[in-house]
């Protein structure tokens, strides 16, 4: 059970109520707000420059507005409706725009200390500050992960909150690091500048930051730390291609070719990433599961089973799993077949990437059949979201890697 | 089945066989079988040309991948008849669910007998003093709960509230599945109705037919207007790599010019139905001049006047040109591996390949401009050659001297005849120089040209590499008129937005099955003898484990309430 209700800190009293409420609907109104200002805005949407459209005197004023309104018309339902103070979506969701929003400003103190302008060149990119932010991304992620897996085998609660403090640091290392990768990538040109989930290197990191995120929701609310081992040795086996892709040259910063220059990029690919990850996650509760079932089967007496939950709750951990990653792969998907379809002519063509998002659709797809019906539960379905998310990193690494076709451009070269 | 009781008549096996259509297991099946078939296409490069398949796979693969549809194996019969399926089994399952779940969800019992009560996993139990009035317990169930629809019904002296939140759920099931078949049915529509093609456009010139691949083989449409292309653009980035394609064109219906615009990449232009897209882009057919160099040694320049994708033949000797690509810039990387990156043009090349009697074939890639190394130095022209017609083959080939200074041929050549006058054998260093001095004043006067130093060196690289070429001559770029062809797509889909309806509603639809979960609670309340008992139960299709923490929650709080403060 949670333990909300024994400890009231300030921070919890934030999350509950009219506070969380407010802040909910005002976040809401920003992000329409900055929307409107893309769509609607005197200077509109710049696609060389959005980030400090965003950031700039234009940006505060269309997201300001937003959230004003916003907050105004939250402040006005709760009076007429009391009972909306009791919904839980706002409660469960601020604390993480909270968190967006502190990443932002670290970033935007990071950046301060950015070499001179004089000092950044295209061909040199070594004196740049997110390669190092990186770095401690990386050591954070691969720390987390070793204290996860040590966690089980020395369950202490020192141990436990070691794990998840360092995973969230790690959040925190991979989003500013990005957002100063958005930023120096303006530096050199403000033609090459361009938002940074536009190669592997970047949705790598990407990734992480879902992942993690997704795993640690999870963790707030049911109790799951004994998943993280799992959950963050896959994300420790993407950390060392990271740095892999880094050492061939990857992590360069270089400019869009056409193709990709388009605001549905800003959409389609972020959007992609939250399913591959949530299905990352499922991938951890299912070998979880299968680990614990092989401990149980070999008579239950391992010390690591008192930390593990337990085999119905890993099961419907890695069904809720896919069931953020499933929408949120499908709206991608769709929003893809839209970018195509502006971009060349046709919604679907077949063309290998599309093939293997349908195929890991139908895959998922499956699986929710499967569970629904034949009662389908436990081992089976373990297995399946392990396979599912195989071929989930084929989709988005092996299709790049080995096949050819229109989504060649995040190829490995 | 042998043991089968009698025949059935053939409605109800149709029956039988709708029912099975519908069922899950068969859904799962075709899931997977999809996934599976599907895989195939992407591993084989789809949509070759027949020859290249013939020599990758040999004659009997090629057959049977042929025969299967393999090279364009998402339009074949075989997987359209599985698309089929997932459209029947859809509309069987959906026939078969839908009254179900409307019934469902418009009626809801208000009550809930003993036995289905004692089977729900949640539940908790309260044993209250008699006097408790039973409409405050019901009054603040209800209170404690917002955003939930109440039933409540007084059945043989037992009061009963049921809750309901997500009472729509079912509606998420229907639309998901609905929307399947809505996307697949303008999928269908988008391949029967629509077409998608190519059309390549030289600058200036213009066109109205495009070409698609139908199964194996090209098929032409004709557009209802005509597309004429007036320049096409590309920008580049400051590290050279190229930043925009931009074509601008006018569509001229009926011999009238009725609208002019300009298209990039993710931009298109819209015209009649028909949607026109930046795709690729070429050589329009540049026309190229060529320098003959003539190799007999009498330092003669010829000259052919030819265009890319156009073949000039020597009448004296037979030597054909064929002349297949034409590359106003080549933007290289110069840096050796490890090193910091240096991007640089090459200048304008030209690609063609020579062939003639008692030749070896070559393809051949030419530069206009001489090699200029890191330092500066100026290398003298040089050629790519692939003695197999292979990209992958090429060998840079210096020739030593700048050939785009004709006075450097000269010299060459006048080097040649006063080297060829000497006795040579005597001091091999002093009479060279004096040779080179001499051919020197023949080309140049009393006035030294710039760098000669350098120009010496290239002469002397020249006497040992021109001789190894085996040509009559050899052809360099000398001028050109460059002409670019933009790659059009058009394309008309009224299949697009049937499937843009259908991608709405799967996304909400979506949404309501996974994020609206139907929860039922029930509040059973009985008077008794000894008191009154109440019985908390709660039910929900999804999400157990936060039910169940909102169930438990949910306890502690009624428990507050209804008991009596002390």
């Amino acid at each position: 059970m949670i333990s909300s209700t024994a400890e009231a800190s300030f921070y919890s009293t934030m999350n509950v109520g009219r506070i969380a409420l407010i802040r909910f609907y005002a976040y809401i109104g920003l992000a329409l707000g900055i929307s409107a200002m893309a769509m609607y805005g005197s200077s509109g949407y710049d696609e060389d420059a959005f980030l400090y459209q965003i950031l700039s005197m234009q940006g505060l004023l269309w997201g300001g507005t937003g959230a004003l309104l916003g907050s105004g018309l939250a402040v006005i339902l709760a009076t007429m409706k009391p009972a909306m103070l009791q919904g839980r979506v706002a409660g469960n969701t601020v604390p993480w725009v909270d968190g967006m929003l502190l990443m932002v400003l670290l970033a935007v103190i990071a950046a301060q200390f950015e070499p001179a302008r004089e000092f950044i060149t295209y061909e040199d990119q070594s004196n740049l500050l997110a390669p190092s932010i990186v770095m401690l991304m990386n050591m954070l992620l691969l720390f987390s992960a070793v204290t996860y897996i040590a966690y089980l085998f020395a369950p202490t609660e020192f141990m436990g909150r070691l794990a998840t403090g360092t995973a969230y640091l790690g959040i925190y290392a991979a989003g500013v690091a990005l957002l100063l990768r958005w930023h120096e990538s303006y530096l050199f040109d403000m033609e090459i500048g361009h938002a940074p989930v536009s190669n592997l290197y970047e949705v790598f990191i990407f990734m992480f930051i879902i992942t993690a995120a997704v795993y640690l929701s999870f963790e707030r609310r049911y109790q799951a730390r004994a998943m993280g081992a799992f959950v963050m040795s896959i994300v420790a086996a993407g950390v060392f291609f990271g740095i892999w892709l880094d050492s061939v040259g990857q992590g360069l910063i270089k400019p869009l070719v056409p193709a990709l220059q388009s605001y549905w990029m800003k959409i389609h690919v972020p959007m992609n990433f939250v399913g591959y990850g949530s299905f990352a996650v499922a991938c951890g509760a299912g070998m979880a599961y299968l680990v614990r079932y092989r401990l149980e089967a070999n008579g239950g007496t391992a010390k690591v089973l008192a930390v593990f939950p337990s085999l119905e709750q890993l099961d419907q951990l890695a069904y809720k799993a896919v069931a953020v990653g499933f929408p949120a792969f499908t709206l991608a998907t769709i929003l893809g077949a839209a970018w195509a379809a502006e971009a060349w002519g046709g919604y679907w063509s077949w063309d290998p990437k599309e093939t293997w998002a349908l195929i890991v659709w139908l895959v998922y797809g499956a699986y929710l059949h499967a569970r629904v019906s034949h009662g389908w539960h436990g081992k089976a379905l373990a297995w399946w979201a392990v396979a599912g998310f195989l071929v989930t990193v084929f989709c988005f690494l092996g299709v790049n890697m080995y096949l050819s076709g229109l989504h060649s451009y995040g190829r490995l070269t | 089945m042998a043991n089968m009781p009698r025949m059935q008549s053939f409605s109800e096996s149709l029956k039988l066989l709708w029912q099975r259509l519908g069922s899950m297991s068969l859904a799962i099946i075709l899931l997977m079988v999809l996934a599976i078939a599907s895989v195939i296409g992407t591993v084989l490069l789809q949509n070759q040309s027949q020859m290249d398949y013939l020599q990758q796979f040999g004659p009997l693969w090629y057959w049977v991948f042929r025969s299967l549809g393999l090279f364009d194996m998402y339009h074949t019969w075989w997987f359209l008849t599985l698309l089929g399926f997932l459209m029947v089994s859809l509309s069987s399952c959906l026939w078969r669910n839908v009254p179900k779940m409307m019934k469902d969800m418009r009626t809801r019992k208000g009550t809930i007998n003993e036995r289905s009560l004692g089977r729900l996993e949640l539940q908790k139990k309260w044993l209250l003093a008699s006097e408790t009035s039973i409409e405050s317990l019901q009054e603040k169930f209800r209170g404690r709960l917002y955003g939930w629809e109440f039933k409540q019904v007084e059945q043989n002296g037992v009061h009963y509230v049921r809750a309901d939140k997500g009472r729509y759920h079912k509606l998420g099931y229907i639309s998901v599945h609905a929307a399947m078949l809505i996307i697949l049915i303008g999928g269908w529509m988008s391949v029967e109705f629509g077409f998608r093609g190519n059309m390549a456009v030289p600058e200036g010139g213009k066109d109205h037919t495009i070409e698609f691949l139908k199964g194996t083989d090209t098929a032409t449409l004709d557009m209802p207007f005509e597309v004429r292309c007036n320049s096409f653009v590309i920008d580049f980035f400051p590290t050279g790599a190229p930043k925009e394609f931009r074509s601008n064109l006018t569509i001229i219906d009926d011999g009238k010019e009725v609208l002019t615009s300009d298209i990039i990449v993710n931009d298109p232009l819209y015209y009649k139905g028909v949607y026109i897209y930046q795709a690729s882009f070429g050589d329009g057919g540049s026309d190229i001049t060529f320098k003959l160099f003539g190799m007999d040694g009498s330092g003669d320049i010829g000259q052919a006047k030819t265009s890319v994708y156009k073949s000039w033949t020597d009448e004296k000797t037979g030597v054909t040109i064929k002349v297949n690509d034409f590359k106003p810039y080549n933007v290289e990387n110069m840096a050796g591996p490890g090193e910091i990156v240096n991007f640089k043009d090459l200048g304008p090349s030209v690609i063609y390949e020579i062939r003639g009697p008692g030749l070896k074939p070559a393809k051949i890639k030419a530069y206009m401009d001489p090699f200029i190394d890191i330092n500066g130095n100026n290398m003298g022209s040089w050629l790519q050659i692939s003695l197999t017609g292979d990209a992958a083959d090429y060998q840079s080939v210096g020739l030593g001297l700048d050939l785009s200074n004709p006075k450097e041929w000269a010299l060459f050549h006048a080097f040649m005849k006063r080297l060829s006058s000497m006795d040579i054998t005597k001091d091999k260093m002093t009479e060279t120089r004096h040779a080179f001095k001499l051919a020197m004043t023949d080309v140049f006067g009393d006035e030294r040209p710039e760098n000669f130093q350098d120009m010496a060196v290239r002469t002397m690289e020249a006497m040992q590499t021109l001789p190894k070429m085996p040509w009559p001559f050899i052809p360099m770029l000398d001028d050109y008129t460059h002409v670019y062809y933009t790659g059009l797509q058009l394309a008309k889909d009224p299949g697009m937005n049937v499937v843009w309806v259908g991608s709405a509603i799967l996304t909400i639809g979506l949404c309501i099955m996974f994020y609206m979960p139907h929860r039922k609670l029930w509040l059973v309340v009985r008077s008794k003898d000894d008191g009154i008992t109440v019985e908390f139960a709660g039910l929900t299709n999804r999400n157990q484990m936060a039910f169940k923490q909102n169930f438990n929650e949910l306890f502690t709080q009624l428990d507050e309430d209804f008991r009596p403060k002390t």
